[in-house]
């Protein structure tokens, strides 16, 4: 077609070694996942890069599997089968997925797109800090894991190099209840106003916490977890102290550095939040005490 | 149990076999994208079209001097009174000042980012609020601005119980899934357009008028519609501008609007401020009722809301006064939307209704049959037909409402609040002229052809309907042909008006066909044909209400409206600030029901709009960029099913020979109509907060 103003090439590497090299000689090139993200960019003009590197030939991707206990999530698999084939073993990821979009985005969405966008609303993220996940890096010049409490750097900015590709997350299958919430105006194909995800680990007595779109980038509640795990009467499943959902929400909204904006107030999102973390909570222990002590 | 014809342009449209105005076929076609204002006011000083011009693919870039000369036409047809390009005026954003052309719809609109335009003595743009009130003029007036009869001063004074407050209701965008989309095509003085229009009978008209030649001469098709909801009502400049390129170029020309200039050359529902005062005696009887109201316009066209209009009939009192003013502001041109008038205006009205019965410590159904007029209170008309107090009590029924204890937060489930709450519906009966044309062929076979847009309510099948039941021949046997401007005219698929005009021409093409072959109802077609030697026979049929041309609800000496009640429940988190409708019973009297499964649809539609109106839609107009703000569907968000809870729909028995030959009245709009206000009536309920701006938001129901 003669339609070029600025021509964008389009790279369809059929390989993961094939795309890094790829990659890596076109440091520019935007890898395209579901394109659930990038396809709204590039219609709005938000962005016209100079080269499309998509990734959905690349089988290698497109798969889970168990590696060293965890569950290894390649960088395309949708959300509609993180739902099916991965909800009993990740609860809290398969809950904030299935919150994700409409059946169309979740058929075409990934969290290999939802980590390169590092959006600080994206819902995969809360659940995958809570559930202590790696991210897969890798490039010619080799593979690195990141914790995702250290992947994030900023609004929509992220660890990962110019010739580096997500390739997978490495995620421990739950030993305890998961939790996600998330506030929006509607039930559906609804951006969060705020979301808080909540793993418990009886494992180790420790507590996993994920706090979306309530800051410049997805976010732990360090204080809280701590906070929550010596309260916690992991072996013995005493009902929840007075006031510690309470003070457990208050340290969740404390860790938040929300702003406003046109979806809600700075003071509502820490509000929100506070209010999602004492009711996951809940809900949490009551499962946990329900069905005894796991792990 | 629901019966009634499943639609017989369902299977086209599920396979995708249905063609509509952009899959016209545009192989030698040009693309045209629009190039529009950006800022709401001041002057356009100068427009550099030379990059544009020069870019890849770019056949032309039309301004004024290239438009051929335009003839003069009011609104309606037009939708904006100026036809598009010919004033250096800015008169609000988004409106066109150039068309690109170019051998794609990609190459058309990049090169449309390449034109510059310069504007001068651009000011910061006034809000609605902040401008004077006005009395609005012209043909976007639809009923009285001032209405009054009895003295409502006195009547307040004299009230035991009174009430008095302001309500509002947000700007609100139609947003059809179709886009408007047009392809003109001209070959020597006859046009042909392809157009996504609620009438093909208002575009032909319009562009016959506008390029000077006759009628006849442009043929428009619109057979389907992808949603319109009042947005293709009339003629938007794009339809005009797609012709005129066409025209200039000598080729056809596809004009397909963005999402983005849907939000502002389409128009939209403004925004309303409405004052509704009530007086009452201590066992609820209205002594008074006033209700005022304001909405935003444009500069030009002085389109009027008139919110006050339902609430001249819908109530006994001795005394009512309405008025209704614009204001005229730096914006898009507003527009009919589903549901016009009543839609904003009963909001207010059964919201007040429901802070009375408060007031009275009386329950809100038993004050609306309190007042239940025997004529109209108005101009004391006989109703046509008026089943209100039979959707009062049969709504009731459906809804469990006798078990709902008064208190304010007496129901809970876990941490959710649960209100219940009602309210009454109406809408105006506006009817217009239709005809249908209806031929045999030996074989019995009936095909029914008609101008009429099929834009997702079901018409073919409630043609189907009535054909099939004056003739008495099975519904499958009939082919319904339509959205061709050849066929026999009807108005226009807007003001609920349909069913009454084209059903009521059917009956009578069907009563000729019957009569010319002596026949009974029943009788075979293809034995009546052969008796009579004939082969093929045809027949039309017309229907208009009283003076032949369009009327509104009160003409020939009867009170004509439609009626319904609305019962919802809702939860409310009040931690969060959350609200969603779990439950909503709506019961109504729209005339004879010709098709109940297509009926019912059309409600539960209505209701899932009016949920949106009452929770969700809002176009944010900002002062500073003088627009609005989110011209997509991100930002202007819509009810999803997700949020939906269980809908119970339902009619009484109503019959209507005065509003229509075959009994119906149109229920298009009606289900859309008290939503809101049976909403924020329930918000009250669980949480003793009133809220009287639409949307109701998380700050409104925050502790
Ligand atoms: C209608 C709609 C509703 C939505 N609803 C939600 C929602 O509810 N919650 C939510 O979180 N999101 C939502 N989104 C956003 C989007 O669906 C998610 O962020 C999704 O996870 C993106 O995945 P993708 O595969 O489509 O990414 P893409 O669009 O293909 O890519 C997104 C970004 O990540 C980069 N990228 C993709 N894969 C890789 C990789 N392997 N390595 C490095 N970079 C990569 C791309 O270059 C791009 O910058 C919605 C989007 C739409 C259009």
């Amino acid at each position: 077609m003669n339609t070029a103003v600025s021509t964008m090439e389009f790279l369809r590497p059929a390989t993961l070694a094939e795309a890094l090299e790829t990659k890596a000689a076109h440091p520019e090139a935007v890898p395209l996942a579901g394109g659930t993200d990038l396809m709204v960019e590039l219609n709005f003009d938000r962005r016209r890069p100079p080269a499309l590197l998509d990734l959905t030939r690349i089988t290698e991707l497109a798969e889970w599997s168990e590696v060293d206990g965890h569950i290894r999530i390649g960088a395309t698999v949708p959300y509609a089968r993180i739902i099916t084939e991965l909800g009993s073993r990740l609860p809290g990821l398969a809950m904030a997925a299935r919150t994700v979009g409409s059946p169309q985005i979740r058929n075409r969405g990934t969290l290999g797109g939802n980590l390169g966008s590092a959006s600080p609303a994206g819902d995969g993220h809360p659940p995958l800090l809570a559930g202590h996940a790696t991210v897969e890096l890798a490039s010619v010049r080799g593979s690195r894991r990141v914790p995702v409490d250290a992947f994030f750097l900023g609004p929509k900015r992220s660890v990962v190099e110019p010739d580096e590709l997500v390739v997978a997350v490495r995620v421990p299958p739950a030993t305890g209840p998961q939790q996600f919430a998330k506030v929006g105006p509607r039930n559906a194909m609804v951006i969060a106003v705020c979301a808080f995800a909540l793993a418990l680990h009886p494992e180790n007595g420790t507590v996993g916490t994920g706090i979306g779109s309530a800051g410049p980038t997805p976010l732990r509640a360090r204080d809280a977890e701590e906070f929550l795990a010596a309260e916690l009467d992991w072996a013995g499943g005493r009902p929840l102290p007075e006031g510690v959902a309470e003070r457990f929400g208050e340290l969740v909204a404390a860790a938040a550095r929300p702003i406003d904006d046109v979806r809600g107030t700075a003071a509502y999102r820490g509000h929100a939040l506070a209010v999602l973390a004492r009711r996951t909570l809940t809900w949490a222990w009551r499962d946990h005490t329900g069905r005894g002590s796991c792990g | 149990m629901t019966t009634g014809l499943t639609r017989p342009d369902g299977p086209a449209k599920l396979t995708g076999t249905a063609h509509y105005a952009a899959d016209a076929d545009t192989s030698d076609a040009l693309a045209a994208a629009l190039v529009t204002t950006t800022v709401p006011n001041g002057r356009l000083t100068a427009l550099h079209t030379a990059d544009a011009e020069a870019a890849p693919g770019v056949v032309r870039v039309l301004t004024r001097a290239d438009l051929p000369p335009l003839g003069e036409l009011s609104t309606p047809p037009l939708g904006f009174p100026v036809p598009p390009l010919l004033e250096d005026t800015v008169h609000h954003e988004g409106e066109p000042i150039a068309v690109v052309l170019a051998e794609t719809w990609e190459q058309a609109r990049h090169a449309a980012t390449l034109v510059r335009a310069e504007y001068a003595d651009v000011t910061p743009a006034v809000p609605f609020g902040q401008a004077e009130d006005v009395v609005p003029h012209g043909g976007l007036v639809f009923g009285e601005t001032d209405e009054s009869k009895g003295d409502v001063t006195a009547g307040l004074a004299a009230a035991d119980v009174s009430v008095t407050a302001t309500y509002t209701t947000a700007d609100r965008h139609h947003s059809p899934i179709e886009p408007h989309a047009t392809l003109a095509r001209w070959d020597g003085d006859q046009l042909v357009l392809h157009s996504s229009v609620q009438s093909v009978l208002f575009a032909q008209a319009a562009l016959a008028a506008l390029f000077g030649v006759p009628p006849e001469n442009v043929r428009v098709f619109c057979p389907f519609v992808g949603g319109g909801f009042g947005c293709k009502g009339f003629v938007w400049p794009h339809i005009p501008l797609a012709a005129a390129a066409a025209r200039v170029t000598g080729r056809p020309v596809k004009l397909v609007l963005t999402r983005a200039q849907m939000f502002t050359l389409a128009g939209h529902q403004p925004a309303t401020r409405q004052t509704v005062s009530l007086g009452a005696t201590s066992d609820g009887r209205l002594t008074a009722l006033r209700h005022t109201s304001s909405n935003a316009s444009a500069q030009l066209g002085d389109y009027c809301e008139n919110t006050p209009h339902g609430s001249t009939w819908m109530y006994a009192s001795p005394a009512i006064e309405t008025s209704t003013r614009i204001q005229r502001l730096h914006r898009p041109g507003p527009t009919p939307m589903r549901s016009p008038h009543e839609g904003p205006g009963m909001f207010a009205l059964e919201s007040a209704m429901d802070e009375l019965a408060h007031e009275l410590g009386m329950d809100p159904v038993e004050l609306r049959l309190r007042n239940e007029p025997e004529v109209d209170p108005l101009t004391g008309e006989p109703f046509s037909s008026r089943k209100l107090v039979e959707c009062l009590r049969e709504g009731a029924r459906r809804f469990g409402w006798s078990e709902r204890n008064p208190e304010i937060g007496s129901m809970r489930d876990g941490h959710e609040l649960i209100g219940w709450g009602m309210a009454a519906a109406t809408m105006d009966s506006p009817r217009s002229p239709s005809s249908a044309r209806l031929r045999i062929d030996h074989t019995g076979h009936v095909v029914v052809e008609t101008g009429m847009q099929e834009i997702g309510t079901g018409l073919p099948a409630m043609v189907q309907a009535v054909a099939a039941e004056t003739l008495g021949c099975p519904p499958e046997d009939v082919a319904v042909r339509h959205g061709d401007s050849d066929f026999p005219p009807h108005t226009g698929t807007f003001g609920s008006m349909s069913t009454m005009g084209l059903g009521s021409a059917v009956r009578a093409a069907a009563e000729s066909a019957l009569e010319k072959l002596g026949a009974e109802p029943g009788d075979p077609l293809a034995g009546a044909l052969a008796e009579a030697g004939l082969t093929e026979l045809e027949s039309e049929g017309r229907w208009s209400p009283e003076g032949g041309g369009m009327t509104r609800g009160r003409t020939g000496g009867y009170s004509i409206h439609t009626y319904g009640s609305i019962f919802v429940e809702v939860r409310v988190d009040p931690d969060l600030g959350l609200l969603r409708m779990s439950r909503a019973v709506g019961v109504y009297a729209g005339g004879r029901i010709l098709n109940p499964l297509a009926a019912r649809s059309q409600m539960i539609g209505g209701i899932t709009w009016g949920y949106g109106q009452a929770v969700l839609e809002q176009s944010v107009f900002e002062p500073n960029l003088g627009r609005f703000l989110s011209k997509n569907l991100a930002g202007y968000i819509v009810p999803v099913n997700a949020d939906i809870g269980e809908i119970d729909v339902s009619f009484v028995d109503d019959d209507d020979r005065v509003a229509s030959a075959i009994g119906a009245k149109g229920i298009g709009e009606l289900g859309a109509v008290g939503v809101s206000a049976a909403i924020a009536n329930a918000v009250f309920h669980a949480t003793g907060r009133r809220v009287r701006d639409l949307p109701i938001r998380i700050h409104h129901l925050l502790p």
